[in-house]
């Protein structure tokens, strides 16, 4: 029968691990066999099940930009049983991996434009591979503007990442922290996302947003967004439901009629209006 | 497709051949309990035949309660897969209703349209649905109320429709004349006729055209809260569903050697939705129970084009709330 197996892994090596705040590691991944690394691909937003046999598996989206070939990363938060499982590798270890999965951001439709990112959290991964695409053809795009704020200084991922976005120079970057979480030499913003994002509204005209989070920021953070000017379908998010086979079959990660997993993760605000609020 | 028919006095012959031939057969057979289970038997002797509807459905034939997709073994820096799929063995379920063949043809759409699931493939491919038209309903039968009917035929390979002291024998598919072809004589060649008078006569309960309608518009009725408020969230009637698909992976195993396998889940179970950060989409059994009737009733319109229930009232047997289905949506798409 001439039908794709969707649940055999990928053998993944675990080549490099970064430390990126209480809990919080990048786990640069490698294919073992050669074969498979060629054959594969993604695109900017897709997610995989990465998995510890004896464990399970866990989805997360892919973190490093497919601009940027030979491996794929993912950042996740040690939390349940096979993150755990997970964060307890240590680099040379062997990890499962299937995918990509799901849609993926239109990137190619904003040549030309402005791009706004908000997100919180460990919500910044996702996003960091739409901004990593987009930095590696900078020229294609006008401004690039991100809003990102944790819980506390220390909570912040990809911390050197951040400095380097901002060494650049042809970045907006507004980095906050929540009240509380600031530091003595703390000296960027100090505030929840979305307050930050009302102080400091992005221009609209000829812009894309985009904005990923916990589920109370894409509340919040919408309707700022919409009232800065910014049409609903000029509006991205990418959700996170639970999730077990990443194909449309398990049921888990319904919102409404749609999976997330195979009609998502991304989604317009306009598409994202027209769904019960089951994110 | 061709009609035949064959006599009371050879069926269980022909169940027997069908026995030897090799095949696993499955059929009804009442346990201790007094409930009907479908089961691997050896002899015509051993099946009920005198049921309304059993207990759990033939789904399992299909999907598996808890199905291996590969074994794994495990070493520091290596890891292989053995999946099992040539074993799946060649498998009749006799005496299925119409409603769970019809069933089986929903599983079939939504398993294989998009993202074609391999394990689902092979084993219906290696599966021949034997059914036996309903002389009998009772008041949790509602196939009537969702397009079908105790006679209908969608799904099955062969079904059977007991007229007086022989059987009516409608050969649908090839699968189904392959089935009969070891039996060949026992059977003698007919011509279509009206089944109705053998056939049960379940109330029908509602218009489905019309709930399918008023579901557009379902989601907020505040009766959600009233109609699922005895659910425990026990997942019973998933489990007993014949169209009910949700799954959990798990790995059964230590990180060495293993299984990893997908066993039924079900939209119920207030973890089912639940993320690692203690967020839950779907935070209380109102949401939940749902999802679970907006699924077969709206949902599964829009996504494939079919209702995903058919009407085989095992979710009102076996709810220990006495949560009746019927009711529930009739009550939810009142204005």
């Amino acid at each position: 029968m001439n039908i794709k197996n969707n649940y055999i892994p990928y053998k993944m090596r675990v080549a490099k691990i970064t430390e990126e705040a209480p809990l919080i590691q990048t786990y640069r991944l490698e294919f073992v066999d050669k074969k498979e690394a060629d054959e594969f691909s993604f695109k900017a937003g897709q997610f995989a099940e990465y998995g510890i046999f004896g464990e399970g598996e866990c989805t997360f989206c892919i973190a490093s930009a497919p601009t940027r070939e030979g491996y794929i990363e993912c950042t996740f938060r040690n939390t349940g049983r096979v993150t755990k499982a997970l964060a307890d590798c240590e680099e040379n270890d062997i990890i499962t991996l299937r995918g990509p999965f799901g849609n993926s951001f239109p990137i190619e439709q904003w040549y030309g434009k402005n791009v706004v990112f908000v997100t919180g959290g460990i919500a910044l991964p996702p996003l960091r591979c739409v901004i990593n695409t987009l930095l590696d053809q900078r020229e294609k795009f006008g401004e690039i503007s991100v809003y990102y704020g944790a819980k506390t200084v220390n909570d912040l991922t990809y911390k050197a990442e951040l400095d380097d976005w901002a060494n650049r120079g042809d970045m907006k970057l507004f980095i906050t922290v929540d009240p509380g979480g600031e530091t003595p030499e703390w000296k960027r913003y100090i505030g929840f996302v979305p307050t930050i994002l009302e102080q400091n509204p992005p221009e609209s005209d000829n812009a894309i947003a985009i904005i990923a989070g916990p589920p109370i920021l894409i509340k919040l953070g919408m309707p700022i967004l919409s009232k800065s000017g910014f049409p609903n379908n000029r509006i991205f998010t990418t959700l996170e439901n639970r999730m077990k086979c990443g194909v449309g079959k398990c049921g888990h990660c319904m919102v409404g009629k749609t999976y997330v997993c195979k009609d998502g993760p991304v989604f317009t605000y306009e598409e994202i209006l027209k769904m019960p609020v089951e994110y | 497709m061709e009609i035949k028919t064959i006599n009371t006095t050879n069926i269980s012959t022909f169940f027997n051949q069908l026995v030897q031939s090799g095949k696993i057969v499955i059929a009804p057979v009442l346990k201790k309990s007094g409930k009907i289970f479908f089961e691997r038997v050896q002899s015509y002797n051993q099946i009920e035949t005198d049921y309304i509807q059993t207990a759990f459905s033939a789904k399992s034939v299909v999907f598996p309660k808890v199905e291996e997709l590969f074994s794994y073994s495990k070493t520091t820096d290596n890891f292989e897969t053995k999946q099992s799929l040539s074993d799946i063995p060649e498998t009749v379920v006799w005496g299925l209703r119409p409603c769970d063949s019809a069933a089986f043809n929903y599983m079939t759409r939504f398993f294989m349209d998009e993202n074609p699931d391999i394990y689902f493939a092979t084993r219906k491919e290696r599966t021949t649905l034997i059914a036996i038209s309903c002389a009998k309903s009772d008041e949790a039968c509602f196939c009537t109320s969702v397009g079908l009917d105790p006679g209908k035929t969608k799904g099955s390979d062969i079904q059977l429709t007991l007229m007086g002291n022989e059987y009516y024998v409608e050969v649908i598919t090839e699968k189904g004349l392959s089935a009969i072809k070891t039996s060949e004589s026992l059977f003698t060649s007919s011509t279509e006729k009206s089944k109705e008078k053998y056939l049960a006569e379940p109330t029908t309960k509602f218009s489905i055209e019309e709930i399918k309608e008023k579901m557009q518009n379902a989601y907020d009725n505040v009766a959600w809260g009233q109609e699922s408020m005895g659910c425990v969230g026990c997942g019973a009637c998933a489990f007993a569903c014949p169209t009910c698909t949700c799954f959990d992976i798990q790995d059964e195993g230590t990180g060495e050697n293993g299984k990893r396998i997908r066993c039924w889940d079900a939209c119920g179970f207030s973890q089912f939705t639940k993320h690692a950060s203690g967020h839950n989409p779907k935070p209380n059994q109102t949401a939940r129970r749902r999802q679970r009737l907006l699924h077969k009733f709206k949902y599964s319109v829009e996504n494939i084009g079919m209702v995903s229930c058919v009407g085989c009232g095992r979710c009102i047997r076996i709810c220990p709330a006495h949560l009746n289905i019927f009711e529930n949506i009739l009550n939810v798409t009142k204005a």
